[in-house]
C-alpha cells in the first residue's frame, strides 16, 4: 500500500518533472513593471533599455566591464575631431522582415533629434550622414568625447514599417506621450524577441525572432513571458514557488530568504547610481560656510548605513563616479570622522548647532526613508536639529522643484555612463538658459567645475579627459558640495539553470537574448 | 374534574449571585371552560408559571420541585422531544404584544398552517389553509380569504392579537395561556379581545390561565383569581369574593392602589406594602424653603392658553405635493389650562394627546396657532428671552423612566444641571437644594450619589419629578406618567404629584390614556379622537354625564371593579 | 419604484460631482504626472512643453471645466500610463476585481452563516467559544499578512498554489474576462479570495451571532416555540430569515466597500484589478486614471446601496418601495 502511494508519487512527480523540461526554452520573467509604452523613443527610462535590448539592437553595446562591443556595427573610426564613421552589419532584418539599412539609422537618428527624452544627449550631435547603404557617419557640433557613449543609445528602427499613416489619419512614427499611437502600440525592431502579445499591467508574451543575425549568440530562450510583479515579496515568492523563473529587482531584505532556497540563486552586482544629500546654501545661510558642509559629511557615518540600512547591498561612496567611470578618483575616499566633524563646527561658530529642513522620498531608492532618518539621527550628534519629511516620489519631486528644504536627497545615474553627466546635472551653477545644475538643488557653485565640465566635453584624448573629470571630482571633495552616501547595488535572481550572471551587467540591462536556460 | 393541576411547583433560576427563586411551591388547579386569573405585580412570579408549564423557561430557569398534570398526565417530567408535542396541540399560548408575537417576514397564512400542519397533523396544504381561514372567521377577523395573505404589518395592533388567539387555538387545545393579552392595547380593543377570549373558552370548554397585573381585566372577565406576590401566592378565591373582601395584606393593599373609576378620592390608601420611602428625610418648608421662591403671579387666571393649534406630520412623502399624504396630529386644538388645577387630556394612542404636550414643551412646532403661557406667546415670537423665561417655567415629565435620564450621569448631576444652566441658585447652595429635593420625592439625599440605572422604574420616575421641579416650574407637564409602572408604584407616585400641587400651587397638564388614573387626578378633562378635542369637561361632569358619544362609549369599555357581576350574570 | 430609482440617479450624479471637485482640488498633490512620463534628465523647457500638450498649465478652473464638458459625455480622460480612456482601462479591471469580491463574499456567506448561527445557537459549546476568539485575533490581523502567510505556506513551503496573477483567463460575452471558466483560474483565485475575505469574515460571524441571538430573544420566536415549532423550524425558519434583514443591510454594504478594498489583496497576488490599477495610478500620479476610479468606486457604492435597498425590500414586507415608503 505504501509503495503504492510513493509509486503514484514518484509517477505524478516525473510527469511533472517532464512537463517542466518541455517548456524549458521559456522564461517567465518578472519584473517591477512593464514598460509603458513599445515606442522606445517615447521615455528614456532603465524599463525602456531594457526593452529596446530585447527587439532592437544598438550599433554597439557595454560589455559587463563597461567596455564596448559591436553590435549593428561591424567596426568604426574617428574620422576627424567631429565626425565617426561606422560600418554596419549586412544582411540584418527588422521583425517586419524588412532588410536593415543606413537610412533606416538615419531615420531613427532623426526621430531621437526630437525626442523629448533623448534630444538632450543627442544636443551635441549635428547630423546623421548616410555613406551608402551600409555606412554611416556621425557628426558633432565640436570636438565630443562621448559619441560611442551615445551609440549604445541607436537603436534602428524599422522606418518602412513607422512610415505612412495609421487607420486613425495619424504619422505612424509621431512620438505622443499623451495617449495611444501606432509606435506606441506596434513594434518592428531587429533584436532577438518580438512581441507575440501584450496586455499592458499584466502580460507580455516574446517570441525568438527567427532571422535573428546573430547565430553565434548561446541565447537558447524561445519564449520569454514576462509579467509585472510590483509587490518585492510576492516576486520572491514567485520565484521561489517556481512560478517564475527570473525576477528583478530584488530587496535587500530578501536576500537571506533567496540565498536559503535550494532552488534559486541571486546575483548582485556593484551600480552606478549614486545616492546623495543636497546641502542648499541659498535657502540656509549656515550651510554657505565650507566647515559646516564638511562637518555635515564627516558627521554623516556612511559605511554604517551600507552596513546595516542597505544591508552590504551598496558600496559607499566618497564621490559621485563609480570605479570604471573616467571621473572616478580612487583618491577620495569615504570620510566619517565624528570627532573632527565636531571641531568643525566649532571652528565655524556652530558649536551650539543649528536646525535645519530635510525631505527625502520614501518609495524612489533602496531603503530611502530609512536612509534620511539615519542621517537626521547623525546629525543631531553635532548638533544639527533636523527636522524631516519623508514622502511618495510623486509628492517630492514637486518639492524638489521647489526646492521645499534644507537637505533633499537625489539619486542619480548617468544617462552616458560617463563623469561628466553627474556634474551637468547635480554639480554645475544651476543656470535656467543653457539647463545647466537642473537637479543641484543645494546651489553648489564653483567657476573651476563649471568651466573644466563643458571643457572636459569638449576633449577627445581620453587621459586628459579623465584628469579633467579626476580634478573635478576632487575640487567638490574639497568643497564638501554634496554628501556621498553610496552606490545602489543591483540584485538578480533566477531560478537555478537560468544562467543569469553571464548576461547582467551594471548599466541593469540584461541581454536576455544571449541568455542560457538549461 | 380538572384541566390542569398544580402541585407545589417551585421554579429556580440559579445565577452568579445565588439562586433565585421566582416561583416558590405554588398550587392550584384549573378546570375545563374556566378562566383562572394570575394577579401580581412585575417580579410576582406569575409569567414564569405559565412558560414553567411547558418549560418555556428562558435560560437558567429550571423546575426544581413539584408535579404538573394536564389531565392527569404528569407533563412536569416530560423530556424536550414530548413537551414540543404538547405546545400548540394541547397548550395553546397568548402574549403581551401583539406586535412582535408575529414573524414580521411571513404571511398570516405561512404562520397559520405551519401551526396547523404541526398540531393537527394536515399535511395538505389547501386544507390547512380552509382550516385556518375558518379560525380568523371565529376570532372575528372580517374578509378572512384576502386578510389571510397579508404580512402583520398590514394589520391593526387588536387585529393582530386576534390573529394570535387564531394561531393559539389552531392545535385545539385543552388549555390556553394569556400572559398579559391586553396590556398592548387600548381600552376599546382590550374589551373585545377578552370578551373574545371568554367566549372562546366557555364555547370549546377551553381551561384558560390569564396573567396580568390589571385588577380591572380580573374583574371583567376571571370567574377565579389567584393572587401572587413575590413568588408566592397569597391568596386564591372566586373572583368576586376576593375583590370585594380580600383577606391578605398584600392583596388588600394591591386593591386599594387600583384607581377607582366610580368616584374620586383624596390619596392612595395602604400603598407602601412593596416599595417604602427612605427612612428620616429632611422636612422643608416650602413657604421659606428656595424651591417655594419661585416666580408666583397668583393673579393670573389661565395659565396657558392654546387656541388653534394645527399640525400635521408627512406620511407619505413624494416629489410633487399634491401627492404626498399627511397625518393631522392635531387640529384646531383650542383648550386653557386655569392657575392650580391639573387638566387631563384623554385619548386612546395616535389621538394626539402626547403631540400637545410635545409643542407647548417647545420640542415640536405647530404649524398654525397660538399657545400662550401667562400672556406669552410661544409660537414664532420674535422675543426669544421671553420664550425661553416661560419655558423655563414648564416641566415634562416623561412616560419612560428608563430612557429620559442619562445613564452616564450620577442624580446629583441630573438635577442640579438646569439650576446650574439656568442661575437659579448660589453655587455654594446648589448641592444642598438638590438634596432637599431628593428628600422631598421621597427617595433620600443620599440617594444623590448613585446613577439612574440603579433605582427600579417608580424611583426613576421620582429622579424625573424632582429634575423636574429644579428649575422651579409653575406647569408640569406629564406625560403618561405612570403607564410603565406596577399599580402601587402607580399610586405612590399619584399621591406623590397631589402632594407637591398642594405645598406648591403647581399647575399639571396630565396625560393619560388610563381613565380610571385621569378621574383620580384631574379638575378637568378633555377627551381626544383623531386629533380632535372632543369635549371639555368638569372631571366629575364627563365621568358622571359624558355628552359625547365616544366619551360615553369609552366610559362604557373601561374595565372597574363594579362590571364583575355584569360579567357573572351574562354566563 | 420609478420615484425610487430617479432619487438614486440623482444621488450618483451628486456624488460624481464632489467626487470629481474634489479630486480636481487635491489635483496638485497628486504630484507631477510628467515625473513618470518623461526621463530624469528631460529640460525644464520640453518639462513645461508637455505640461502644456497634458493641458496642465491651464488654471485649475479651466481644466475642470474641460474634465465637466467630456465627462458628460462619457470621456473622462486618458490615462497617461494606459494611453487608453481611463473608463475603458477602469471596464477592463473590472472583472478581474468583481470576481475576486464575488469568490470573497461567497467564502465569506458560506462559512459566516453557518459559524454565526451555531454561535448563537449554541453559545456555550467549545467551538462556539473557539470560533469568537479567532474571530476577534482575525479582525486585527492585516490582509497583507495573511496574504503573505498563505503565499509563504501553500506556493513555496507546500508548492500547491500559484503565488500570483489570474493565470488562464477566458473571455465570456465578448468582454468579461473569467477566472471560473478554467481550473488554472479557479486555483489562482482561491488564495487571494481568501485572503480578502479574512478581514470581514470574523466582522461577519460575529454580525450574523448578534443578530441571530438578537432574533432568538424575540417575542416571536418564543411564541414559534410555544405554538409547537420545533428547533430546526424556530432557528432556521423564524430566526435565519429575520436575522438576515440586518446582515443584508450591513453586509451589503460591506461587501460594497470590500470592492474598493481589494486594493491590498490584489497588490500583494499581483492581481490585475481596479485596486491593483489604483495603486499603481497614484504612484504614477496617472491624474485621470485617479479622478476616473474614485468616481467609478462613488458610483459602485450607490448602486451597491441601490440593489442593497432593493434586496432589502424584497426580504422584508414592511418595506415597499413601490409607494415611495
Amino acid at each position: 500500500m505504501k509503495n503504492r502511494f510513493l509509486l503514484t508519487t514518484c509517477l505524478v512527480m516525473a510527469s511533472l518533472l517532464s512537463f517542466t523540461t518541455a517548456n524549458a526554452k521559456d522564461l517567465r520573467l518578472a519584473y517591477d513593471a512593464d514598460p509603458v509604452t513599445l515606442d522606445i523613443h517615447e521615455q528614456l527610462s532603465g524599463g525602456m533599455l531594457q526593452l529596446s535590448h530585447m527587439s532592437f539592437d544598438p550599433l554597439i553595446r557595454w560589455t559587463k566591464d563597461l567596455a564596448f562591443e559591436n553590435r549593428l556595427a561591424t567596426s568604426y573610426k574617428r574620422l576627424n575631431p567631429t565626425t565617426v564613421r561606422f560600418n554596419l552589419r549586412k544582411g540584418v532584418k527588422f521583425h517586419s522582415g524588412n532588410p536593415m539599412t543606413a537610412a533606416d539609422f538615419k531615420w531613427t537618428f532623426d526621430r531621437l533629434k526630437v525626442s523629448p527624452d533623448f534630444k538632450g544627449i543627442f544636443a551635441n550631435f549635428t547630423e546623421l550622414n548616410v555613406i551608402d547603404d551600409h555606412t554611416i557617419d556621425l557628426v558633432t557640433s565640436g570636438p565630443y568625447p562621448l559619441v560611442l557613449h551615445t551609440s549604445t543609445y541607436i537603436f534602428p528602427m524599422d522606418s518602412k514599417f513607422y512610415t505612412g499613416t495609421d487607420a486613425n489619419g495619424n504619422d505612424k512614427g509621431a512620438i505622443v506621450k499623451n495617449g495611444a499611437s501606432f509606435a506606441s502600440t506596434n513594434m518592428s525592431g531587429t533584436g532577438p524577441f518580438k512581441i507575440v502579445s501584450r496586455e499592458q499591467g499584466v502580460k507580455i508574451v516574446f517570441e525568438r525572432f527567427g532571422d535573428y543575425w546573430d547565430k553565434q549568440s548561446p541565447g537558447n530562450v524561445d519564449r520569454i513571458i514576462f509579467t509585472p510583479i510590483k509587490d518585492e515579496q510576492t516576486r520572491v515568492a514567485a520565484l521561489l514557488s517556481g512560478d517564475v523563473d527570473f525576477i528583478a529587482p530584488v530587496s535587500p531584505n530578501d536576500f537571506g530568504q533567496i540565498k536559503a532556497a535550494s532552488n534559486a540563486e541571486l546575483i548582485t552586482m556593484p551600480g552606478t547610481r549614486i545616492i546623495t544629500f543636497q546641502m542648499n546654501q541659498k535657502r540656509k545661510k549656515e550651510l554657505q560656510d565650507q566647515r559646516v558642509r564638511m562637518a555635515i559629511v564627516h558627521a554623516i557615518n556612511n559605511e554604517a548605513i551600507v552596513e546595516k540600512i542597505m544591508k552590504g547591498f551598496a558600496t559607499t561612496a566618497g564621490q559621485m563616479s563609480p570605479a570604471g567611470y573616467l571621473g572616478y578618483n580612487p583618491k577620495l575616499k569615504p570620510r566619517y570622522d565624528l570627532k573632527l566633524a565636531k571641531q568643525l563646527m566649532k571652528d565655524a561658530g556652530y558649536e551650539d548647532g543649528f536646525s535645519v529642513t530635510m525631505m527625502a522620498p520614501n518609495n524612489r531608492y533602496v531603503n530611502d526613508d530609512k536612509i534620511a532618518q539615519a542621517v537626521a539621527a547623525m546629525l543631531s550628534k553635532i548638533n544639527i536639529k533636523v527636522d524631516l519629511q519623508t514622502m511618495p516620489k510623486a509628492q517630492y519631486w514637486p518639492a524638489f522643484d521647489d526646492r521645499a528644504a534644507d537637505i533633499m536627497m537625489i539619486g542619480w545615474h548617468s544617462d552616458t555612463e560617463d563623469s561628466a553627466n553627474f556634474y551637468e546635472f547635480l554639480a554645475m551653477t544651476p543656470d535656467q538658459s543653457t539647463g545647466m545644475g537642473v537637479y543641484n538643488s543645494g546651489n553648489y557653485s564653483s567657476d573651476y567645475v563649471d568651466t573644466t565640465t563643458l571643457a572636459a566635453n569638449r576633449e577627445t584624448d581620453s587621459a586628459k579627459r579623465a584628469e579633467m573629470l579626476q580634478s573635478i571630482e576632487a575640487k567638490i571633495y574639497q568643497d564638501a558640495g554634496f554628501v556621498p552616501l553610496h552606490w545602489q547595488n543591483l540584485a538578480w535572481a533566477a531560478r537555478k539553470g537560468v544562467d543569469v550572471d553571464p548576461i547582467v551587467n551594471a548599466l541593469n540591462f540584461p541581454y536576455l537574448g544571449d541568455l542560457v536556460v538549461q | 374534574m380538572t384541566l390542569l393541576t398544580i402541585k407545589n411547583l417551585s421554579i429556580e433560576f440559579p445565577g452568579r449571585h445565588g439562586t433565585e427563586r421566582a416561583v416558590d411551591e405554588v398550587s392550584f388547579d384549573l378546570s375545563p371552560g374556566e378562566i383562572l386569573g394570575l394577579v401580581g405585580e412585575s417580579g410576582a412570579g406569575k409569567s414564569t408559571i405559565g412558560n414553567g408549564i411547558v418549560q418555556l423557561l428562558s435560560a437558567p430557569g429550571r423546575v426544581s420541585s413539584g408535579d404538573i398534570f394536564l389531565n392527569n398526565t404528569k407533563i412536569s417530567t416530560f423530556s424536550s422531544k414530548e413537551i414540543i408535542k404538547i405546545r400548540g396541540s394541547r397548550v395553546g399560548f397568548i402574549f403581551q404584544d401583539p406586535m412582535t408575537s408575529l414573524n414580521p417576514l411571513f404571511t398570516v397564512e405561512n404562520q397559520l398552517v405551519e401551526t396547523i400542519n404541526k398540531n393537527l397533523g394536515i399535511e395538505d396544504r389547501k386544507e390547512a389553509s380552509r382550516i385556518a381561514i375558518d379560525l380568523l372567521d371565529q376570532v372575528g377577523i372580517p374578509d378572512p380569504e384576502v386578510r389571510i395573505k397579508q404580512f402583520p404589518h398590514q394589520f391593526s395592533g387588536g387585529m393582530r392579537q386576534r390573529v394570535v388567539i387564531a394561531i393559539a387555538l389552531a392545535g385545539d387545545p385543552e388549555l390556553l395561556i394569556a400572559d398579559e393579552p391586553t396590556t398592548a392595547l387600548d381600552v376599546s380593543v382590550q374589551d373585545q379581545i377578552l370578551s373574545l377570549i371568554r367566549k372562546l373558552c366557555r364555547e370549546r370548554q377551553v381551561g384558560c390561565l390569564l396573567v396580568t397585573h390589571d385588577m380591572g381585566v380580573i374583574a371583567s372577565v376571571t370567574d377565579r383569581v389567584a393572587v401572587m406576590y413575590r413568588g408566592k401566592m397569597v391568596e386564591i378565591g372566586k373572583t368576586a369574593e376576593l375583590l370585594t373582601s380580600p383577606k391578605h395584606e398584600y392583596t388588600k393593599s394591591l386593591i386599594s392602589a387600583v384607581p377607582r373609576s366610580s368616584k374620586k378620592i383624596e390619596r392612595f390608601p395602604l400603598v407602601e406594602y412593596i416599595e417604602t420611602t427612605a427612612k428620616g428625610l429632611k422636612h422643608i418648608d416650602v413657604k421659606t424653603h428656595w424651591l417655594g421662591q419661585g416666580t408666583r403671579h397668583e393673579n393670573i387666571q389661565d395659565l396657558l392658553e392654546i387656541k388653534d393649534l394645527n399640525l400635521s406630520f408627512v406620511t407619505r412623502d413624494a416629489f410633487l405635493k399634491k401627492n404626498r399624504k399627511y397625518l393631522q396630529a392635531t387640529s384646531d386644538v383650542n383648550l386653557t389650562v386655569k392657575q392650580g388645577e391639573t387638566f387631563g387630556l384623554v385619548g386612546e394612542s395616535g389621538s394626539g394627546k402626547s403631540t400637545i404636550a410635545r409643542m407647548v414643551a417647545g420640542l415640536q412646532k405647530p404649524d398654525s396657532g397660538s399657545i400662550k403661557f401667562d400672556g406669552v406667546e410661544l409660537v414664532d415670537n420674535p422675543d426669544p428671552v421671553a420664550v425661553q423665561q416661560a419655558r423655563l417655567q414648564m416641566q415634562m415629565v416623561f412616560q419612560n423612566p428608563y430612557s429620559s435620564l442619562n445613564s452616564r450621569m450620577k442624580v446629583d448631576d441630573i438635577i442640579a444641571e438646569p439650576i446650574q444652566f439656568h442661575r437659579l441658585a448660589p453655587a455654594q447652595e446648589i448641592r444642598t437644594i438638590v438634596g432637599d429635593l431628593l428628600d422631598h420625592v421621597g427617595l433620600g439625599r443620599a440617594a444623590g450619589l448613585k446613577y439612574p440605572h440603579e433605582f427600579s422604574g417608580g424611583q426613576r420616575q421620582r429622579i424625573s419629578i424632582a429634575r423636574a421641579l429644579a428649575s422651579r416650574p409653575r406647569l408640569l407637564i406629564c406625560d403618561e406618567p405612570t403607564s410603565a409602572l406596577d399599580v402601587s408604584v402607580q399610586a405612590q407616585i399619584l399621591n406623590l404629584l397631589k402632594d407637591l400641587q398642594d405645598e406648591l400651587g403647581l399647575t399639571m397638564l396630565f396625560i393619560s390614556h388610563d381613565l380610571p388614573v385621569i378621574r383620580q387626578m384631574c379638575d378637568r378633562v378633555a377627551i381626544m379622537r383623531h386629533g380632535r378635542i372632543l369635549e371639555t369637561a368638569e372631571s366629575e361632569d364627563f365621568f358622571e354625564h359624558p355628552q359625547n358619544e365616544y366619551s360615553i362609549e369609552l366610559l362604557g369599555l373601561m374595565p372597574r371593579f363594579d362590571k364583575i357581576y355584569e360579567v357573572e350574570a351574562t354566563v | 419604484m420609478a420615484q425610487f430609482l430617479l432619487k438614486r440617479l440623482l444621488q450618483v450624479i451628486l456624488v460624481m460631482f464632489v467626487i470629481s471637485a474634489f479630486c480636481f482640488g487635491i489635483q496638485d498633490s497628486l504630484g507631477d504626472p510628467t515625473r513618470e512620463l518623461a526621463a530624469m534628465s528631460m529640460s525644464d523647457e520640453e518639462r513645461e512643453n508637455l505640461k502644456d500638450t497634458l493641458g496642465l498649465n491651464d488654471p485649475l478652473l479651466v481644466q475642470y471645466g474641460r474634465f465637466v464638458g467630456r465627462a458628460v459625455q462619457g470621456d473622462l480622460g486618458t490615462s497617461y500610463f494606459f494611453k487608453e480612456p481611463a473608463l475603458t482601462v477602469i471596464l477592463k479591471k473590472l472583472p478581474a476585481t468583481l470576481e475576486l469580491a464575488f469568490a470573497a463574499s461567497i467564502i465569506i456567506i458560506t462559512i459566516s452563516i453557518p459559524l454565526g448561527v451555531f454561535c448563537a445557537i449554541r453559545p456555550r459549546h467549545w467551538f462556539a467559544k473557539f470560533t469568537m476568539a479567532v474571530s476577534v485575533i482575525g479582525i486585527s490581523i492585516p490582509v497583507f499578512l495573511t496574504a503573505l502567510a498563505l503565499i509563504f505556506i501553500f506556493s513555496i513551503t507546500l508548492g500547491w498554489m500559484p503565488s500570483f496573477g489570474r493565470g488562464e483567463i477566458v473571455e465570456v460575452w465578448g468582454y468579461w474576462s473569467t477566472n471560473f471558466a478554467s481550473w488554472d483560474g479557479i486555483v489562482h483565485i482561491i488564495m487571494p479570495a481568501i485572503a480578502l475575505s479574512s478581514i470581514m469574515l470574523p466582522l461577519f460571524i460575529r454580525l450574523v451571532r448578534a443578530e441571530m441571538l438578537e432574533v432568538l430573544s424575540s417575542e416571536y420566536v418564543k411564541f414559534a416555540r410555544a405554538k409547537g415549532m420545533d428547533s430546526l423550524t424556530v432557528y432556521f425558519k423564524h430566526a435565519l430569515k429575520n436575522t438576515m434583514l440586518p446582515v443584508i443591510t450591513v453586509g451589503g454594504v460591506q461587501i460594497g466597500i470590500m470592492v474598493a478594498y481589494t486594493i491590498l489583496t490584489e497588490s500583494v497576488f499581483q492581481w490585475p484589478g481596479m485596486g491593483f490599477m489604483f495603486l499603481e495610478a497614484v504612484n504614477r500620479s496617472d491624474i485621470p486614471l485617479i479622478t476616473a476610479y474614485i468616481m467609478f468606486v462613488g458610483f459602485l457604492f450607490v448602486i451597491v446601496n441601490t440593489l442593497v435597498d432593493l434586496l432589502y425590500g424584497l426580504i422584508n414586507p414592511m418595506v415597499d418601495l413601490v409607494s415611495g415608503k
